[in-house]
């Protein structure tokens, strides 16, 4: 059996890895600041009195574009892997990842339908056209997820084999729908929805990021306090009543957890896969399925590794960006298969 | 003080003036459209292009300089780290966040439409050679371009005394497979229009192709535009993609030509004239002995 | 006290069990046999709520059983199911630690609660390895503990349910789950245990209820209920019923 990491040990690492992924994410892009401007810059903008002789840029750049990205991914980062290990709860499945209920080809749909559906209607006021896009998303992402979660409902119980089914043939419906508006659209916004499918970090601003901060910070504060719950779920729904859990209300708090948090976090940065799968599995094999581990140190491993995703997307080819959805699998898929295989050993 | 004083007094102020004014000219400029790089380019200002968006493949050099990726998706970081002074683009540039992101940082953002007219392009046209400092230049250009313009609309205007106007469709590709038909209100249309030929596409935009609509349609002439491939490689791609197309007049007749995509977005562009008489002179061929 | 009063449970159209009233008293162990499909486990079911029944009701110190607060209901009424789907890499003290979540009884004795609940189970030296790396027996035997440090140390008032808790067992490791069971009992808690082997009903339990077709056929003492002509009408099995050399309980002997 591989030894596991002890939880303080890993929670140290953890929060080292996160510091340092922050400090890396807020240190370095395409604008190469020299490390005392930004040191100075940093300082000023936390309201240290220092004078601001030539760091306007640096001061522009850390404030304006890495820090609200850098918060950004940090946010959508913890909220993806949290979101992955209720699934996973859930569905007493490590393999499951919070699309099974719907809620990132439901907010797909909502985006296209803002994207063509702005195109096509147009005269959306200026200011109003990206909340939109993201409004329109978070709903989508929503609406889905409650469709799903009502049909797997029956007789007052959610019967949670009927939910996996029934999130696949929405998804499936959401994906055709998606294709139809696809159809739809001309070239510039056909480009708008790939790239959108694609996920970024690009563009975050203070005023589109607070409602995704304030969601994922009421979700990671929840969710750890259920812990103890998610651990009994996994012995089974019965044994779990039997442990005098209310199983029913614990399966829809993950439900309703995971759509706000994957939703806004949709709305934000566009679809990012594989954070919500990948991440509890490497906490896992490092440190074990007992939740109360691995729901924290979910959230700092996946912020963290969002952050270092984004920084290979906007350093790789710059002054150009890559999609991180892209990157995101690039490094999460060969180092999961590592992981796995020196597990098996 | 004496006249001549003062005449030179006048004459190094409004030297020094002209001086500061050019001097207050951008000298950086980062280009997100292809067909404003062409422009700019053609106005004489490549030298002060220190970055250009995946769309300005024209002249060959810009290749050359730093992309800053796709036009609607910048990187507000990316464009900063090229220390420019201004950006240009058409109202596709986005995401908007950005561009708020790199008007805070001090620089210049100046949005052209993108509209396929000549108005449009008188008005874009001045902007630039202001921006450029190259006002007799851009002045130049657009009488040219009209007088281009216009001979094109002549030679259209004669060709169709003496042959009808030919039924043409134009398929837009990628590498052969999975061509869309251009349709109403696209520039693709726009332009067979004004080339004298008759789109026989009736939907608006692009779209995909059914094998029943072209053999419904069965145009003279086919034009066609590849993302991927040119030339020769092209048609043969195209051809080989979709066979139905060999039972079509215009491929028995070989009346198959090729269009540059690039033609297509962001605008008028400066090698529209030429391609238009190209086009022409496929749709309306000198019979033998005329 | 855990007591059912004339229960009809139904699936669909059909009755899968009818009128069947027990009580389980404390310090008793009350074996549930009867042939495949007789209906042990739905009763079982039934017992501990998860199955509605259709008439009767279920009540638990006197309240139905769905009147009672979850944790409270927790802590008197323990279930063991037949099998297990647990699928993650816990280790073992974690999975028996589980047993301890309807109450507050802070680290230090939770501890104390699983290393003995272990050693009861004969599972002591089980501690610290991963639950997936365990035998089919050596799981049971951890859920076994689980359920017994959730009653610990068993008292009058508590009532322990287990399904089936021998059917991967070796021989040895039958009769230590039994004995465990019997000692649990033997403080006061109340057991019900659905069993196969006639044999080992016979040695450890009080009273036997023997089902067929959904209804109850006998409930008494082994003596009583262990009977050839019994046997060979409910199992269609024919017996030879003998008392225990050493311990005088019946020996069912297949002819």
């Amino acid at each position: 059996m591989t030894t596991l990491v002890k939880p303080r040990g890993l929670f140290i690492g953890l929060t080292l890895l996160c510091l340092l992924a922050t400090w890396l994410s807020l240190a370095l892009g395409p604008v190469s600041l020299p490390l005392f401007d930004t040191l100075r810059a940093a300082l000023r903008l936390s309201g240290v009195p220092l004078a601001p002789d030539g760091l306007e840029q640096a001061e522009l750049i850390l404030g304006q574009i890495r820090l609200p990205r850098t918060l950004l991914g940090l946010a959508v980062g913890g909220v993806l892997a949290l979101s992955g290990v209720a699934m996973q709860g859930l569905f007493r499945n490590p393999l499951a990842d919070p699309g099974l209920v719907g809620v990132s080809s439901g907010a797909a749909l909502g985006a296209a339908i803002a994207i063509v559906g702005g195109a096509v209607f147009g005269d959306v006021p200026e200011g109003l056209a990206p909340y939109l896009l993201s409004v329109c998303a978070f709903l989508g992402g929503l609406g889905v997820t409650a469709l799903v979660y009502r049909l797997g409902r029956r007789n007052g119980q959610t019967h949670v084999a009927t939910m996996l089914l029934a999130g696949i043939a929405l998804t499936a419906l959401a994906g055709s729908a998606v294709g139809l508006f696809t159809y739809l659209a001309d070239d510039a916004t056909l480009r708008t929805l790939t790239f959108w499918n694609l996920g970024s970090l690009n563009g975050a601003s203070y005023a589109r990021l607070w409602p995704l901060l304030i969601i994922s910070a009421a979700v990671a504060l929840w969710l750890p306090r259920r812990a103890k719950a998610l651990n009994a779920l996994l012995l089974g729904e019965s044994e779990a009543g039997h442990l005098g859990i209310d199983v029913e209300r614990l399966k829809r708090e993950l439900v309703f957890c995971t759509a706000l948090g994957v939703g806004a976090a949709v709305a934000a940065a566009g679809m990012i896969g594989f954070v919500g799968l990948v991440v509890p599995h490497l906490v896992r094999l490092l440190a074990g399925p007992d939740h109360r581990v691995l729901l924290p140190a979910s959230v700092l491993a996946g912020g963290s590794l969002l952050l270092l995703a984004d920084l290979v997307a906007r350093l790789a080819l710059a002054p150009a960006e890559l999609p991180i959805g892209i990157v995101t699998a690039f490094i999460g898929a060969p180092f999961f298969l590592y992981l796995l295989l020196r597990g098996r050993a | 003080m004496r006249l001549s004083v003062r005449v030179a007094a006048l004459c190094v102020s409004w030297l020094f003036s002209h001086h500061a004014v050019a001097a207050d000219l951008p000298q950086r400029w980062v280009s997100a459209g292809g067909a404003l790089s062409e422009w700019v380019s053609a106005l004489g200002g490549e030298a002060k292009l220190v970055g250009v968006d995946t769309t300005s493949q024209h002249p060959q050099s810009l290749k050359a300089l730093p992309s800053i990726g796709y036009q609607r998706s910048l990187s507000a970081e990316g464009i900063l780290s090229l220390r420019p002074d201004i950006l240009i683009g058409t109202e596709e540039m986005g995401p908007p966040p950005v561009l708020a992101q790199v008007k805070a940082a001090k620089v210049r953002v100046e949005l052209f439409s993108a509209q396929a007219d000549l108005p449009t392009l008188t008005h874009n046209l001045t902007h630039l050679g202001q921006l450029l400092g190259a006002e007799a230049q851009a002045k130049q250009l657009l009488q040219t371009y009209q007088q281009q313009l216009d001979a094109q609309q002549a030679r259209v205007a004669q060709a169709q005394t003496a042959q009808k106007a030919p039924g043409v469709l134009l398929l837009l590709g990628h590498a052969g497979g999975k061509p869309l038909i251009a349709g109403k209100d696209t520039a693709a249309d726009w332009l067979l229009q004004q080339a004298g030929g008759r789109n026989l596409a009736t939907h608006s935009g692009y779209k995909p192709f059914s094998v029943e609509s072209l053999a419904g349609l069965d145009p003279e002439v086919l034009v066609f535009a590849d993302r991927a491939l040119s030339g020769e490689a092209a048609k043969t791609a195209l051809f080989q993609e979709n066979p139905i197309l060999n039972s079509s007049r215009a491929a028995k007749a070989g009346r198959v030509m090729e269009l540059d995509p690039t033609l297509l977005v962001g605008g008028l562009g400066p090698r529209l004239p030429a391609a238009l008489k190209t086009l022409t002179d496929g749709f309306y061929p000198v019979k033998g002995g005329q | 006290m855990l007591r059912a009063h004339n229960l009809q449970i139904q699936r669909g159209r059909k009755t899968v069990l009818d009128e069947v009233t027990l009580q389980l008293e404390a310090g008793e162990v009350l074996g549930v046999l009867g042939p495949n499909g007789a209906g042990k486990s739905t009763l079982l079911g039934a017992l501990c709520g998860e199955l509605a029944p259709s008439v009767g009701e279920v009540s638990l110190d006197g309240k139905p059983l769905h009147d009672w607060a979850r944790s409270q209901r927790a802590q008197r009424l323990a279930v063991l199911p037949q099998v297990s789907t647990l699928d993650f890499a816990f280790r073992v003290e974690e999975v028996v630690g589980m047993g301890r979540l309807p109450y507050q009884s802070g680290r230090v004795r939770d501890e104390e609660i699983i290393a003995a609940a272990l050693v009861a189970a004969d599972a002591g030296h089980l501690s610290g390895r991963s639950y997936l790396a365990l035998s089919g027996g050596e799981r049971q035997r951890v859920h076994l503990a689980r359920v017994l440090a959730q009653l610990w140390p068993g008292q009058a008032g508590q009532t322990l349910l287990l399904d089936e808790p021998t059917s991967m067992l070796d021989p040895l490791h039958q009769h230590t789950t039994l004995q465990a069971v019997r000692v649990f009992a033997d403080r006061g808690a109340a057991v019900l245990v659905i069993l196969h082997d006639l044999n080992l009903a016979a040695r450890y339990c009080d009273r036997i209820l023997l089902l067929e077709n959904g209804r109850p056929v006998a409930l008494d003492t082994p003596d009583q209920v262990l009977r050839p002509d019994t046997l060979q009408a409910v199992f269609g099995l024919e017996v030879l019923v003998q008392p225990h050399p050493e311990r005088g309980h019946p020996l069912i002997i297949a002819r």
